[in-house]
């Protein structure tokens, strides 16, 4: 009896997890990050950040036009030499022009609340 | 009786695989016509499905693009080809350090950058993916839109982005006049 609701939990969330597209609380990003990762996850797929970097836990093509974000939460600069902390990450989706001029990665036009979940998505990726 | 017996397992077996299609096609007919599948294009494909489809595209462009012959691409189809693509392309495949307009930002699959399309493609598959577009991806057909010449200097200018920083790609695609649709064939 037992068994059998928990069977039927676990169905009920494999159901709602298919229904929804988005199945995982997700790992958590460090303290101190803003920002709600699982929307986040979501809101960089809309900006097509996959379309040129290598995302872990998002969908899409083997692509190196832009570095692979694997681990991203592990290194200590972003873009050449801002260290890495999530205003400076906010600071580099939203415009990357004004970190170098000539960035081969255009302007999305990211809202700063996009950019706060992008990001802290991005510092769980550890 | 061993007749009577592997008969009796070939029944088994032939009424197992009934009942299993039988349900496995219950099963599909319900999610189908209930509408389980999101069709939204926030929510991804599995893993494994889209790898699949990515696949079956490479080998099915591959397939139907054996046996075109390339035309010699130079500078010239290459700056006109900048033109081309300026106008057609950019808007939803962007090009170095422009984005795409808000439209190719968020479709799925991603149209994604052409930046490195010529080191996964040949200049004549990238032709034919352009004559004839990608069936259920977005992309379309441009036979009918764009000229032969045009198609094959879009190719001959893809061929040049690997190499090209943002402040060329500028450059190139800000030459004035707007590379003319002329339409239909030449």
């Amino acid at each position: 009896m037992k068994a059998a609701r928990t069977l039927a939990a676990a169905m009920l969330a494999a159901a709602a997890c298919l229904s929804t597209g988005g199945c995982d609380s997700g790992p958590k990003p460090p303290p101190g990050v803003l920002g709600d990762p699982g929307r986040g996850k979501l809101a960089l797929t809309q900006y097509a950040c996959h379309a040129c970097h290598k995302i872990p836990g998002v969908t899409g093509s083997d692509v190196y036009v832009g570095r692979p974000l694997e681990g991203l939460a592990k290194r200590r600069f972003i873009a050449g030499n801002l260290l890495n902390n999530q205003p400076n990450l906010m600071h580099w989706i939203r415009d990357p022009q004004s970190v170098y001029a000539d960035s081969a990665m255009p302007n999305l036009g990211v809202s700063e609340k996009d950019a706060r979940d992008i990001s802290a998505y991005l510092l769980t990726l550890d | 009786m061993p007749q009577a017996r592997s008969r009796s397992i070939a029944k088994t077996a032939m009424w197992t695989l009934v009942a299993a299609g039988g349900i496995g096609a219950a099963v599909g007919l319900t999610v189908f016509r209930a509408g389980w599948y999101n069709v939204g294009a926030t929510s991804p494909h599995f893993g494994v499905v889209f790898r699949l489809l990515e696949q079956a595209m490479r080998y099915s462009v591959r397939n139907h693009a054996d046996g075109i012959a390339t035309p010699p691409l130079g500078q010239a189809e290459a700056l006109r080809g900048a033109l081309v693509y300026r106008d057609n392309c950019a808007q939803c495949h962007g090009g170095p350090g422009v984005s795409p307009s808000t439209h190719g930002l968020s479709m799925q699959p991603v149209p994604g950058p052409l930046v490195d399309a010529s080191t996964k493609w040949k200049p004549r598959e990238l032709y034919w993916i352009t004559r004839h577009g990608i069936k259920m991806s977005g992309m379309p057909a441009w036979e009918f839109h764009l000229s032969e010449a045009d198609t094959w200097a879009t190719v001959a200018f893809i061929n040049r982005l690997p190499a090209m920083s943002a402040r060329e790609y500028r450059a190139l695609t800000a030459t004035a006049p707007a590379a003319g649709q002329q339409g239909g064939m030449q």
